[in-house]
Parts: structure tokens; C-alpha cells; sequence
């Protein structure tokens, strides 16, 4: 009974991976879990940051500060920051990503594109491989930054971003990424990340009274903005990061549950077959004694 | 008067003080009840914290921006550590 044995072989080595899955799934819910309180602990510092930048913005006006980061140049040479993971398993989140940059690349950046006037920074593994693949080329790639995921690490990386804008190296910067929406949503966005755009929404009624604007400032208006915009670009980087990461693991933990659940099915058709085969078996053996029996006994 | 002490990753501190003394870019100063509101960026240095209960606590800081109002003061600091 070879095939039958063939059967049983394939059930466990389903139920097996079944297993797998499923721890798989566990781990990133506690990822998940991890990475959304990194999101929940830097709103009160990011939200404080914006408003004092509206506080400094409403009382002296947006028209007369005049910021490095802010300068609209004109645009010569574009950079792409695609975020993606560094671990597979999760859907499509990496590819997502990957299709999002080539759409760009063959649409709003087609012309820049053509003239090569267009890089590419593969932040994760994955999103750097499947770049590769497609042969669209990358400009640089970083993925140690998800090693012990800190403020300063991600920092850095926005400090060089910044850089490369202030030298004129890039014009125009955007970040590619999955915003978290909750564990199963992940949102793709393109988001300008250099020059900055200070949105300055009217303050409502309500909280007019937070806005209230008779500040003295130290040193002086210029000096607060100098350190006030680096550093909510820093947040906004990032911010983007974690997002990337928490959404990283709702679509593993997604994915990996989808696949428990197909294990589960593929598990049960297979028991079927299995005990179908078994019974179909057990009759040919009881027809082959019971016919063996009769044959004596005619004798 | 409330003061917390905020960085990206956490809160360093939350809580009633009597006296906070932080080093200020153009020089370190320290705020008490019913200051002016104000808004000042800060340079590498130490926040002095005392508490209602006489406690005093130090910060090291390597820049950030405070903002003082109404009694209430939000430090945004970028990495620090108890001292």
C-alpha cells in the first residue's frame, strides 16, 4: 500500500508546516503589538513638535522664515526612498512597494527617469532584491537599521537624506511606504519628505486657545525654526519607519494566518482521501478472503 | 507648575516641580511658577529638575526645544539619560 503510505507522509508534512505558520503568525502578533506601542510613544513628542512649529509659524507668518530644508529649487535630479522589510512572508507588502516606485518611475517621473535623473534607495533587503530582479537601478540600500530599531539609528539615515538635499545632490525627495492602518490595512503612500511644507490648518475654535500667540522667543525666531524643522523631519523619517515596520507585521501576521487556514483545509481533503482510499482497500481485502473462502468451499 | 520631559522613544518625566533649570542656547536659565510663556531651543547640557518634595534630579541632554506655558513645560529632547 505505497499510496497510502505516500498519503500519510504528505499529511504530516502539511500538518508540520500548519505548525510553522502558525508560530510564525504568534511572533509577528507580538511584534505587532511591540511596534505599534513605538508608534503610540512618539505621537506626544511629535504632536508637541508640530505645535509649536504652528505656534511659530502663526505668530510670525509663513511667508518671511526662510529655511534651508524649505527652499524649492528647481527640480534636476529626484530620490526615491523605498521602505520595505528585510524578512519575507509578509503578502504583498514588499512588492507593493516595489510596483508603487516603478509606476512612479514610468509616470510622474517618467521624463527624469529617461535621463537617469532619477535614484533609487532601497531601504530593507527584500525591496532591494526584487529591485535587482527587475533591474531597476538602486542608488544605495540600507537594512542594518532594523537591527534594535532606535531614534538615532533612524536619525542618522534622515541626517544624510538632509544633507544630500542641502548640497544639492537631490531636489526633491519622497518616501515610499506602507502606512499602518491596523493590523490587516496597510496603506501605500507617497510622501514628500524634502523641501518640507509647513501646512499651517487655521486652528479651529475649539483650540483656538492652544494656539494662543504671545511667545517670547530664544534666541530668535530663525534660530527655533533651524532646530525645530530638522528635527520634525527626523520625526516624520522616523515615524515612516515604524510605520513600515508595524505594517510589516500585520501583513505576516495576515499572510502567515491565511496560510494556516489553507493548511487546515488542504489537511482535511487529504483525511478524505486518505480514509477513502483506506476503506476502498479494506473491502478489496475482505472481497479477496471472502472470495479465497467461497473458492474452498466449492471444492 | 507640570513639567514632562519628552523623547521620540519615550517620556522621561512627568510630573509636579518647583524649579526647572535648563541650559538655554544663550545660556542657562531657570523657570519658576507663573513664567511667560516662551519658547526656547536648548544646547548640550543638564536639566535641573526639584521637586515639590525637595527631590532634585538631573538630566543630560545633548539639544531640544522647550516651550513654556500656562505652567505647564514640554521639553523635547532628542536622547538623554538620568544623571
Amino acid at each position: 500500500m505505497a499510496n497510502l503510505k505516500e498519503m500519510r507522509l504528505r499529511i504530516v508534512s502539511v500538518k508540520s508546516t500548519q505548525q510553522v505558520t502558525r508560530a510564525m503568525k504568534m511572533v509577528s502578533a507580538a511584534k505587532l503589538r511591540k511596534a505599534q506601542d513605538a508608534i503610540i510613544q512618539i505621537r506626544p513628542y511629535a504632536e508637541k513638535l508640530h505645535e509649536i512649529l504652528v505656534n511659530l509659524v502663526n505668530q510670525n507668518g509663513a511667508a518671511d522664515f526662510e529655511n534651508k530644508y524649505a527652499e524649492h529649487k528647481e527640480v534636476k535630479k529626484i530620490l526615491l526612498v523605498a521602505i520595505t522589510s528585510n524578512r519575507g512572508l509578509c503578502g504583498g507588502f514588499n512588492a507593493n512597494v516595489v510596483k508603487k516606485v516603478e509606476e512612479l518611475l514610468l509616470t510622474k517621473y517618467s521624463h527624469y527617469f529617461q535621463n537617469g535623473m532619477v535614484d533609487v534607495l532601497a531601504i530593507g533587503k527584500k525591496g532591494a532584491d526584487v529591485f535587482k530582479a527587475k533591474n531597476i537601478p538602486i542608488s544605495g540600500t540600507i537594512h542594518q537599521l532594523y537591527e534594535g530599531l532606535q531614534y538615532s539609528s533612524a536619525e542618522k539615515v534622515a541626517q544624510d537624506l538632509m544633507n544630500s538635499f542641502e548640497t544639492g545632490e537631490y531636489d526633491h525627495i519622497d518616501l515610499v511606504y506602507n502606512q499602518f492602518k491596523n493590523a490587516a490595512v496597510q496603506k501605500l503612500i507617497v510622501e514628500p519628505f524634502l523641501p518640507v511644507e509647513i501646512k499651517v490648518e487655521k486652528p479651529s475654535h475649539d483650540d483656538a486657545h492652544h494656539y494662543f500667540s504671545d511667545y517670547i522667543f530664544e534666541p530668535d525666531v530663525n534660530e527655533i525654526m533651524g532646530t525645530v524643522i530638522p528635527k520634525s523631519l527626523k520625526i516624520q523619517f522616523f515615524k515612516a519607519i515604524l510605520d513600515s515596520v508595524a505594517s510589516e507585521h500585520g501583513a505576516r501576521m495576515t499572510a502567515m494566518h491565511k496560510a494556516t487556514d489553507n493548511a487546515s483545509e488542504l489537511v482535511r481533503a487529504l483525511n478524505l482521501q486518505y480514509n477513502k482510499a483506506r476503506q476502498s482497500a479494506i473491502t478489496g481485502e475482505l472481497l479477496e478472503i471472502v472470495s479465497g473462502a467461497n473458492a474452498l468451499k466449492g471444492s | 507648575m507640570y513639567l514632562e520631559i519628552i523623547t521620540p522613544e519615550k517620556k522621561l518625566f512627568a510630573g509636579e516641580t518647583d524649579l526647572v533649570k535648563l541650559p538655554g542656547t544663550n545660556g542657562s536659565f531657570e523657570v519658576l511658577m507663573n513664567h511667560a510663556p516662551a519658547i526656547s531651543t536648548l544646547s548640550e547640557g543638564k536639566i535641573k529638575v526639584k521637586e515639590p518634595n525637595g527631590n532634585i534630579i538631573f538630566f543630560e541632554i545633548q539639544g531640544g526645544v522647550v516651550e513654556i506655558k500656562s505652567n505647564n513645560i514640554v521639553i523635547l529632547v532628542d536622547s538623554s539619560g538620568l544623571v
